[in-house]
């Protein structure tokens, strides 16, 4: 099915647009590309015991590596969005291929630790940046009413890839060492190429309109220039501000049962296989959860964002129960609760950034990823070693998984904010209010499709997206 | 005169006080000994009251051990039995006894010497033809964690080979490694210059750290932990590959990845090239096509100017 058709410009656009075609495609790119990024990521513990007894480092020194990759891709996700918005979204998701790959071979030589923080954590991290959000924002632009299924279908990515690289990992590096396992997963990781390549090549770009309006490239417009990049002027927004705040409380509770589920559950007296057992039944229903909830959501009984507040309230319940449960001793509680917890947790996160267009507007989805990535990072990075500390201080997790739990039901609240939120129907999505001129007057045809939207929570978003701002792949 | 009479009175008196005295000395002196090795003593003493136990004895230094076994005995209880010691599956030489049975039990004791690895191994008491069997199982404090698959390593790179007692277990005295060669274990000793093997011994964890790897250094590699008694042996595989075997799935995968671009990119053009022929083809759309083709991974921005 072709969809590069020399036609008249909003025309041609919006037939990419609606759902289908060559999104399904992109749905594919972003399903392997996400399991490159995200599904490597949690992989990489097996490399962290043998990197242990050949550096000769401590767990914790080690464990950095991973902790510094993540805080990299989140850290350059505006990077990537700004690259994105300047340029085009498929060269910056080729290069960030080349760079995760890069990182990973060059990890492969190295003869101390710092080297693998330079090439695992700094490089692969930046390259991964560069990757994950342009993908997102590229498919979700390429979908209006499947939006939650496709990015539901395209997350479940990590938790199946989890499940095949951990064997696979184990058995690469019992075969070629470390090294050589790095070597090859370095050449995996530019597989992420070949899915930046199906990006759509965009045939507009933000460039030549700015370059037009601004008068040379004296220091002020520069700043503006990257700004618009970046987004920056979300910040000043309400609503995007009260999500922002509402997904980072998210997250200073949602990967706490990730690392401390298994502890917890041999302290409550079970062994080693049936507390590994729990996490594994958690994290197949937290497979489950994200495609369930994406196509639920786009069934549109019900607005996502209500969905959203249910399904992060739920979380946050479940995880408050999670030490109840065994507290009483009982296996079959512990576990029931820990699959509604995985449910649960799979379906918020499949619906956190299919909301974001409804938020911004699609033409700014990309550079609020960016943001939002970067700020929720830091909550991450804050929710584990909270809840650590809780644990070393009251001897049990009875209060970390409360708090963890109460973290996201104040997000669930904060979420319940945002305005227009008790609405029955969505809102229309905000309109860029800095088009210049010349933009407007060069798109006659898309003027009389902002005048007349005949459904305002699908088509609106449908024309917006094909404003020339848009990433469209 | 009177002094000379005193002089053989105090002599006749010393004569009959010496006989006496030697009259007096003790009886015979006992043969001269056979010199004992002062060893301790321990005993370790089972009671059976089914068929068979075995027992598990860890040993550290030599030992006078007395084992004793104690047997409830079977429905008919005789008032004597035989018994006797067996050693790894030989009968101890005059160990045969007959044991009375002693307020319903049968009892059997035995010292023995263990001085040296030769004399651990396995002890049974048995008694009557095979009715009962206790089996006492002597050994050294055994390595627990044992790593069947082979350490990996590179040619030139170092290979680090690991062993470590239990916590749980004695520390022993100091540890060896030895090299399999053929059926032989050739002891590695640490050489100066240039350093090929470095040992680091640390009580209850040693590590064998081989530099400059070649081929050859492939192979078994023993641990020994030394007791005073004995050493528990523990083996490990060493692997050492050429850096050209991980480049074989490297190159497959990167000429995987270069085709699937080449592909996506050449179906794009071919895709393009089809709507060029079959579009309108006004000069803005070869434009709009042209630049689309042009915006390959190669180039960097891509700054076009839309014509409407």
């Amino acid at each position: 099915m072709t969809n590069v058709r020399p036609k008249a410009e909003g025309q041609s656009d919006e037939d990419e647009v609606p759902d289908g075609g060559w999104g399904w495609v992109l749905v594919g790119a972003l399903f392997v590309s996400t399991s490159l990024v995200f599904g490597l990521m949690r992989s990489l513990g097996i490399f962290f015991v043998e990197f242990v007894q050949y550096f000769e480092e401590s767990a914790q020194a080690i464990s950095w590596i991973s902790s510094t990759g993540l805080a990299a891709q989140q850290f350059f996700s505006p990077l990537g969005a700004a690259l994105c918005n300047a340029y085009d979204a498929r060269v910056v998701v080729m290069t960030g291929g080349c760079l995760a790959g890069l990182g990973l071979i060059l990890a492969s030589q190295a003869t101390c630790l710092v080297h693998l923080y330079l090439t695992m954590g700094l490089i692969s991290g930046l390259g991964w940046g560069l990757v994950f959000t342009p993908m997102v924002a590229t498919v979700m632009a390429n979908f209006t009413r499947r939006r939650a299924l496709v990015l539901g279908v395209g997350f479940s990515s990590i938790g199946l890839s989890s499940f095949a690289f951990n064997p696979l990992f184990q058995l690469l590096v019992e075969t070629y060492a470390w090294r050589g396992a790095l070597l090859i997963l370095g050449a995996l990781s530019l597989n992420i190429v070949p899915c930046g390549a199906l990006i759509r090549p965009r045939r507009r770009s933000k460039a030549p309109a700015k370059l037009d309006s601004e008068s040379g490239s004296s220091r002020a417009a520069v700043l503006r220039r990257v700004s618009s990049y970046l987004e920056l002027s979300l910040l000043l927004e309400r609503p995007y501000v009260t999500y922002t705040l509402a997904v980072t409380l998210l997250n200073v509770g949602y990967f706490v049962p990730y690392f401390h589920l298994v502890a917890h559950s041999r302290q409550a007296g079970f062994s080693e296989y049936q507390a590994a057992f729990v996490m594994s039944a958690a994290g197949a229903t937290d497979i489950l959860g994200r495609v369930a909830s994406g196509w639920f959501s786009d069934l549109g009984h019900f607005r996502s964002i209500h969905l959203l507040t249910v399904w992060t309230a739920l979380a946050g319940v479940f995880i408050m129960l999670l030490p109840v449960s065994s507290s009483a001793g009982s296996y079959a509680a512990l576990m029931a609760i820990s699959l509604f917890y995985g449910f649960c947790s799979g379906a918020l996160t499949s619906l956190v950034f299919a909301v974001v267009p409804m938020i911004v507007g699609v033409e700014r989805v990309m550079g609020a990823l960016g943001l939002l990535q970067l700020i929720e990072s830091g909550a991450g990075l804050l929710g584990t070693p909270l809840s650590g500390l809780l644990k070393d201080i009251t001897g049990n997790y009875m209060a970390s998984f409360v708090v963890a739990g109460g973290f996201l039901v104040l997000g669930s609240l904060t979420i319940a904010t945002l305005p227009h939120y008790f609405s029955c129907k969505e809102p229309p999505p905000p309109q860029r209010r800095s088009l210049d001129e010349k933009d407007e007057g060069l798109h006659p045809e898309l003027e009389q499709m902002h005048s007349s939207p005949s459904d305002p929570n699908h088509r609106g978003v449908n024309e917006v997206s094909s404003n020339p701002q848009e990433c469209v792949g | 005169m009177s002094a000379s009479w005193k002089q053989i009175l105090f002599q006749i008196l010393l004569l009959v006080s010496c006989r006496y005295i030697n009259t007096k000395t003790p009886g015979p002196t006992p043969p001269p000994l056979v010199p004992i090795t002062s060893l301790p003593t321990d005993e370790r003493s089972v009671i059976l009251e089914g068929e068979s136990h075995t027992e598990k004895v860890e040993l550290l230094n030599p030992v006078n051990l007395a084992l004793a076994c104690t047997w409830t005995g079977n429905q008919n209880k005789q008032p004597n039995i035989t018994g006797f010691w067996r050693k790894d599956g030989d009968e101890v030489e005059n160990s045969q006894v007959t044991v009375q049975l002693e307020g319903d039990q049968y009892k059997l004791k035995r010292v023995f010497s263990i001085v040296s690895e030769e004399s651990l191994g396995s002890y049974s008491c048995v008694f009557g033809s095979e009715e009962a069997k206790i089996e006492f199982v002597l050994a050294a404090p055994q390595i627990g964690e044992v790593r069947d698959k082979p350490i990996v390593s590179y040619v030139g790179d170092s290979g680090v080979i690991a062993c470590k007692m239990d916590e749980t277990k004695p520390k022993p005295i100091t540890w060896n490694w030895y090299k399999a060669n053929g059926t032989d274990k050739e002891q590695i000793f640490a050489v100066a210059e240039p350093p090929r093997h470095v040992i680091k011994n640390e009580e209850r964890k040693t590590k064998l750290v081989v530099y400059n790897l070649t081929e050859a250094d492939g192979g078994l590699y023993y641990c020994g932990a030394v007791y005073a008694i004995s050493t528990t042996m523990s083996h490990v595989e060493l692997k050492v590959i050429s850096f050209q075997e991980p480049l074989k799935p490297f190159i497959a995968i990167l000429i995987e990845v270069i085709v699937l671009v080449a592909g996506i990119l050449l179906y794009e053009r071919c895709q393009s090239k089809k709507d060029y022929t079959a579009g309108n083809g006004t000069i803005e759309q070869t434009n709009t096509m042209t630049q689309g083709e042009n915006n390959g991974p190669e180039e960097g921005s891509s700054v076009r100017q839309r014509k409407v």
